[in-house]
């Protein structure tokens, strides 16, 4: 049973890879940001096939088993992510702001 | 020159009676329409008005922070804040000038707990009023007897340091945060609020919360 799960998850990391450096050799993603995407896929591929690596860690910073670390982990790394979303959706809604005002400035003419 | 900015969305029901009263009282009236989707602007023009329009609604800060921009581009000598759903008194502006004069402060914040008594609304007056005021002490504003009261007055210094960029309703946490970070001088004028709706509930406060929160890290 376990191996449906492994071929499953590693396909996806696979995809998750392979459409990783495709948005880098189209320009949409940093050579910064497509490393660190490739590290987080391929630690997905590796918990995949070895999941009791995660032990290891989990013991020595006495988290009681692996798959509470991988969920602690993942739980973080998703709060981060919506944290940043949220910063950019502000940043973005601002900038539209600066561009509505202008209009109206410009149109009304001074 | 004597600038009243009056940002509106969707009141075209109010917008000509209240644009005809403040021209008695001030210089220039600017309606900013916040993208509205009825006549606002139109009948605000007719009414005498110099309208900007925002494509989209943007909120009451964006609205307001485009009006101080052309006050500033104006060299308005004195702003007014007045709503647009006619729930003040176009009769407070020259009394808040009068008292800005005479306590040579910067700017001049209306309230509704100084004066005669308002009718205000329960939930309003003893939950939601004082939460507010203690979220925006929290958020390092100066201490105020009424927490978003959206009359106000100033000069040319204040207007100046008032920059907003809050684009919704947090903006009235941010001006007098921006006031106790610019020193500047203040006081506060009883002033007359008649309510036509509710106005901002428990969610609008729990929003304006979040636009504080999220605006530190910006």
């Amino acid at each position: 049973m376990q191996i449906i799960f492994q071929i499953i998850f590693s396909l996806f990391a696979i995809a998750a890879l392979g459409l990783v450096w495709r948005r880098r050799a189209d320009g949409l993603l940093s050579k910064h940001s497509a490393l660190w995407w490739s590290i987080i896929w391929l630690a997905v591929l590796a918990l995949a096939w070895y999941p009791n690596s995660t032990q290891v860690l989990a013991d020595i910073l006495g988290i009681g088993r692996g798959v509470d670390l991988v969920t602690y982990c993942a739980l973080a790394f998703l709060f981060f992510t919506i944290f940043r979303l949220t910063i950019k959706i502000e940043s973005l809604q601002r900038d539209i702001t600066k561009v509505v005002r202008r209009d109206a400035l410009e149109k009304n003419n001074i | 020159m004597i600038m009243i900015l009056v940002p509106a969305h969707n009141e075209a029901k109010t917008i000509e009676n209240v644009v005809k009263q403040l021209l008695f009282v001030g210089d220039k009236v600017v309606v900013i329409d916040d993208g509205s989707t009825d006549d606002t602007a139109l009948l605000a023009g007719n009414a005498g008005a110099t309208v900007l329009r925002h494509t989209l609604n943007r909120g009451q800060g964006a609205a307001l922070e485009t009006g101080h921009t052309y006050a500033r581009q104006s060299n308005a000598d004195f702003v007014v804040h007045f709503d647009a759903d006619g729930q003040f008194d176009f009769r407070d502006i020259p009394r808040a000038l009068a008292s800005m004069k005479e306590k040579n402060v910067d700017i001049i914040l209306g309230s509704r707990f100084l004066g005669k008594e308002q009718k205000i609304p329960w939930l309003k007056r003893a939950v939601i009023l004082p939460f507010a005021r203690n979220i925006d002490r929290l958020f390092g504003s100066v201490s105020l007897s009424d927490a978003h009261n959206g009359f106000r007055v100033m000069n040319q210094r204040a207007l100046n340091f008032i920059q907003l960029t809050q684009d919704r309703m947090a903006h009235a946490t941010e001006i007098p945060q921006l006031i106790r970070r610019y020193n500047l001088r203040y006081a506060e004028l009883p002033i007359s609020v008649s309510y036509h709706e509710f106005g901002q509930g428990p969610i609008g406060g729990f929003r304006i919360v979040r636009d504080l929160l999220v605006g530190k890290f910006m």
